[in-house]
């Protein structure tokens, strides 16, 4: 169970310093809003995708990422990712 | 295998294009920044043959050397160039000067061009095939893009550059690692109607981590590179490589803000720029490396020695 929340910890970490890199005011709480409603674009997405598995060593398919509509998606699936490794 | 670059030099005639031209179809110049890098690219007047163009890059360099007709090979690489009968290496070669014993060529590898090309030179050289090698890049990509394509048309760009390779005692062998798959033609290819598409987040993806992957072998693989040079696709791309690239310790050029993404044109012509900046040691090793359409990628590791700046 701490493994998991270490996991997650890390995935935000690394979703809120993308996020941070547009509006450095963004904070936790903006991570569950629609990807669309933020100020991300398509490269940003691959960019997070790409820093996910860097951070946790593991690797994505960005066919199904890309297709992500919210940020908790991306914790879903690389929690999922890093827990089958 | 011991070759290596001993001279460069480059040639931009177009015009130069900044964002503002793009406003006609709707991109802001911040929108392109932050997308691309790019601020400005230099455009060539459709009307001015690429040989000409590509000969303005290689006369310098047959100029300064005591003697031309050591140069046994001219390798003409270009996406954009629409001749096909006859080629244009052997115009190229008449225009700078070269004499008629020369083994002049077209090769195409889209962006991935110029690392085939000098691979192919170098090769020559440690065969010992020739004595000296011209490695040309010319490209014109705004005749192949759609200029009202919002995707493209403010990225591709226009320019040429050339260097010599030659074999010489002092360097240290060269390295290459290069491969193809042709299955994903379809991330980057010249459309039926005119223009290019991009499928841009794959291309991305496969652009840095091809791109990433070809540096650190030249880095495991015989002398480490002093610099690394990658295909200038997207300032984007080229950031994100040199994230993945910075534990190797040497500097990533990005030379994109002001000249766009070239196909193969574009190492050489960035190599030249950082060299002329004064931001390299005028002898070194290069790594350059690149990913393309095709799809195309590669890298080459190469001593080289330039002692004058490029022009």
């Amino acid at each position: 169970m701490s493994e998991i929340s270490d996991i997650e910890s890390r995935i935000t970490d690394t979703m809120l310093a993308k996020l941070r890199e547009r509006d450095p005011s963004l904070g936790p709480d903006d991570l569950t809003r629609p990807v669309a409603d933020l100020d991300l674009d398509s490269l940003d997405l691959v960019e997070l995708h790409q820093q996910l598995e860097r951070e946790l060593q593991v690797k994505g398919d960005l066919q199904e990422t890309a297709g992500f509509a919210f940020l908790d998606d991306f914790s879903t699936y690389f929690v999922k990712l890093a827990n089958r490794e | 295998m011991s070759a290596g670059i001993v001279d460069i030099a480059t040639a931009k005639p177009g015009r130069t294009v900044d964002n503002d031209h793009f406003a006609a179809i709707g991109l802001t110049d911040e929108w392109i920044r932050r997308r691309s890098g790019i601020a400005a690219r230099s455009w060539l007047p459709d009307e001015t043959p690429l040989a000409e163009v590509a000969a303005e890059a290689c006369a310098p360099i047959v100029t300064r050397m005591d003697d031309p007709s050591s140069i046994g090979a001219l390798v003409v690489v270009s996406t954009s160039v629409r001749q096909r009968v006859p080629g244009v290496a052997q115009k190229v070669a008449e225009l700078a000067g070269l004499g008629p014993s020369v083994l002049a060529f077209d090769m195409n590898a889209a962006c991935c061009g110029f690392v085939y090309g000098l691979v192919t030179g170098l090769s020559l050289c440690a065969a010992g095939q020739a004595r000296s090698v011209l490695v040309c890049s010319v490209e014109a990509m705004s005749r192949l893009v759609d200029r009202n394509d919002r995707q493209t048309a403010c990225i591709f760009a226009d320019g040429s550059a050339a260097v010599l390779v030659e074999d010489r005692a002092e360097f240290a062998g060269f390295r290459q690692i290069a491969g193809c798959d042709g299955s994903q033609e379809a991330l980057m290819r010249e459309t039926d109607a005119g223009g290019i598409h991009l499928d841009g987040m794959q291309v991305y993806d496969r652009a840095v981590r091809r791109m990433a992957e070809s540096a650190q072998y030249l880095f495991d693989h015989g002398s480490a590179p002093t610099v690394l040079v990658g295909h200038q696709a997207n300032g984007r791309i080229l950031e994100q490589v040199r994230e993945f690239t910075a534990h190797l310790g040497v500097p990533f050029v990005n030379r994109i803000e002001n000249s766009g993404n070239t196909s193969s044109a574009s190492i050489p012509l960035a190599f030249a720029e950082e060299l002329n900046a004064g931001s390299l040691p005028a002898a070194g090793r290069l790594g350059a490396v690149a990913y393309g359409a095709g799809e195309a990628w590669g890298g080459v590791s190469v001593d080289y020695r330039v002692p004058h700046p490029a022009p």
